[in-house]
């Protein structure tokens, strides 16, 4: 019996000592193996004797001749968040807040919405996108791209400002109503100013996701110019075969800043997970 | 039914309690602050399923004028080899992988959840998956597996077990090194919503199993696994969807090759529709894996409301 706990203790010790070394193995070698340089990485890249070649990062950043580097997707990037991740707190949280003004039964139906444009799949909408955006001559256009994000994170952003509105102190409400704030004011002045865990919660949930997102920017994001970081790399991964030394340093480019801003908000992030619930 | 408050007493229309106040007498503030929201939602998702719809049943080369066809881009698809080929790979790509997904979850939720100090700091490690972009985590896997050359073929050969693999080149191979990496890629979300499930558990309840004489694996057994049990079922229903639409992954890893082997639906519609500028047939694939997907969601949602397992 003593056995067997200590058994059953040391069985969980090294699982959890396992997976963390599996999770962190891609982490660990994108940053190595983007300080060296090609010979070192093909020959033996599990050497920590060689010479450091930081110029990787000089080529990651500015791309190879004739290509764009990381310092053009970083700049639509950071374009395609700044216009997405406001609009979709700001226009979700109007949303999120007034439904729950609305009647029980109400309420409910209207919140079938957005959880139902959760469930369309990227194939089902991929297409309009791109006929729109040719039609519109936007094509290539990280602001337009923006915009479009703003509008597909939507959904789960006002699903989960809403489970936290519905949880707000009633009393807090009532108390403005009796001192004349109309519901506009009283949400401004009161519901926006205790809410700004959630709002950062939602907003670091949807730069994960804006950082990450492929499949639509692919198809919208034509010219090397235009393009964001995820589409970015699939660009520069093409233009680079025989050379993975500026890849690594691209992937680490690509990774770091985002894990770094996850680990300083990890609690509030992680929170908004568990507390939400279900949805991405 | 307004004009009862909580307390069962009647009040008068104007009332200023909250519920009945503003739901009654001013819905139109309510409708004006929704506004913004329901027309990015009907610009973002509405008209563009009604657009996809209308595509299926058209001729569209890309440019030029939308000719009505009928039911032909559906015949042709149901007809297409094809696609037969990539709808079984969705399937076992889907299905595989939400397995090996959901299980991972599962040990790492519980293995994380051992009322330990490093339970934390592990939750945030092992959340990291979830937030690097798929694309460059797919690229470092692909790298990765490059016989002689690649990390993972140099760490096999230094074991005895050959650094010559090339599985990404070969057909029979690929699929399983891509679920693989979809495996070690998409376990972290639901490791963290069924960490989420376990902390909603009442302690008093395995404390009293303790007390009982329940070891650690019968708790496990019979008090956990049925309290997360529900959130579980949604967590496996999602994941299955997001894995059937999955794309990025797979495209920055083998662009549907070696010959098609990893040619899943979605990567078929973007052949069809990017490369061979038949967007009337790849509408068509789309409105064949929505309504099976809309479906599948409005089952289950259905089968959790009327448990009422969440929310």
């Amino acid at each position: 019996m003593k056995l067997g706990k200590f058994l059953g203790q040391g069985t969980w010790s090294l699982f959890r000592i396992l997976i963390t070394i599996i999770i962190l193995f891609p982490f660990f070698f994108i940053i190595l193996l983007s300080f060296r340089n090609m010979l070192d990485i093909y020959i033996n890249p599990l050497s920590f004797n060689t010479d450091w070649a930081p110029e990787n990062f000089k080529e990651a950043w500015g791309g190879p001749p004739g290509g764009v580097g990381f310092s053009v997707y970083f700049k639509n990037s950071a374009i395609v968040a700044l216009i997405a991740i406001p609009t979709s707190a700001a226009v979700g949280a109007l949303a999120a807040y007034f439904t729950t003004l609305l009647a029980p039964n109400l309420r409910r139906n209207f919140m079938v919405f957005p959880l139902l444009a959760t469930m369309l799949p990227s194939i089902a909408l991929l297409i309009p996108f791109f006929q729109v955006f040719n039609s519109f001559g936007i094509l290539s256009n990280p602001f337009a791209l923006g915009l479009l994000y703003a509008g597909l994170s939507l959904p789960v952003t006002i699903l989960v400002l809403h489970a936290f509105f519905l949880e707000f102190p009633k009393e807090l409400l009532e108390a403005a109503a009796l001192d004349g704030l109309g519901s506009y004011r009283t949400f401004t002045k009161i519901v926006i100013r205790l809410s700004l865990s959630p709002l950062l919660a939602i907003s670091l949930l949807n730069i994960i996701w804006v950082w990450g997102e492929t499949q639509i920017g692919l198809v919208l994001l034509l010219s090397k110019e235009s393009q964001t970081i995820p589409v970015g790399i699939l660009t520069f991964q093409n233009a680079l075969k025989a050379n993975p030394g500026p890849i690594f340093a691209g992937l680490t480019l690509a990774t770091i800043p985002l894990t770094l801003i996850y680990l300083a908000f990890y609690k509030t992030i992680n929170k908004g997970i568990t507390m939400g619930g279900i949805i991405r | 039914m307004a004009s009862i408050t909580d307390n069962g007493d009647l009040t008068p229309l104007r009332s200023n309690t909250r519920r009945n106040g503003v739901s009654r007498l001013s819905s139109l503030p309510v409708f004006i602050a929704c506004l913004p929201a329901l027309i990015m939602l009907l610009g973002t998702f509405l008209l563009p399923i009604f657009s996809t719809l209308r595509l299926s049943f058209s001729k569209w080369p890309g440019v030029g004028p939308v000719d009505w066809i009928g039911l032909e881009n559906y015949s042709s698809v149901l007809k297409n080899s094809e696609f037969h080929s990539s709808v079984r790979l969705t399937f076992f790509y889907a299905i595989l992988s939400t397995i090996g997904v959901m299980l991972t979850a599962l040990l790492m939720g519980l293995g994380a959840s051992r009322k330990k100090r490093a339970d934390e700091p592990l939750r945030a490690i092992w959340f990291l998956p979830a937030i690097a972009p798929a694309t460059a985590m797919a690229v470092f896997w692909t790298i990765s597996v490059q016989p002689d050359i690649g990390l993972v073929n140099q760490l096999m050969g230094k074991v005895g077990l050959g650094s010559q693999h090339t599985w990404l080149a070969d057909p029979e191979a690929a699929m399983y090194v891509v679920i693989a990496v979809t495996i070690w890629a998409s376990a972290s979300f639901p490791f963290l919503l069924i960490v989420g499930a376990i902390d909603r558990i009442d302690p008093e309840i395995l404390e009293a199993a303790t007390v009982d004489g329940a070891g650690e694996w019968q708790q496990t057994r019979f008090f956990v696994f049925p309290l997360i049990q529900p959130v579980f079922v949604m967590v496996t229903v999602l994941q299955f969807i997001w894995s059937f639409n999955g794309f990025s992954l797979i495209w920055a890893m083998t662009r549907g090759g070696p010959i098609n082997a990893t040619t899943v639906l979605s990567v078929f519609q973007y052949n069809q529709a990017f490369l061979f500028a038949d967007f009337g047939l790849a509408s068509a694939v789309g409105i064949l894996g929505t309504v099976f997907l809309l479906t599948l969601g409005l089952i289950s949602l259905r089968f959790s409301r009327s448990r009422t397992a969440i929310q």
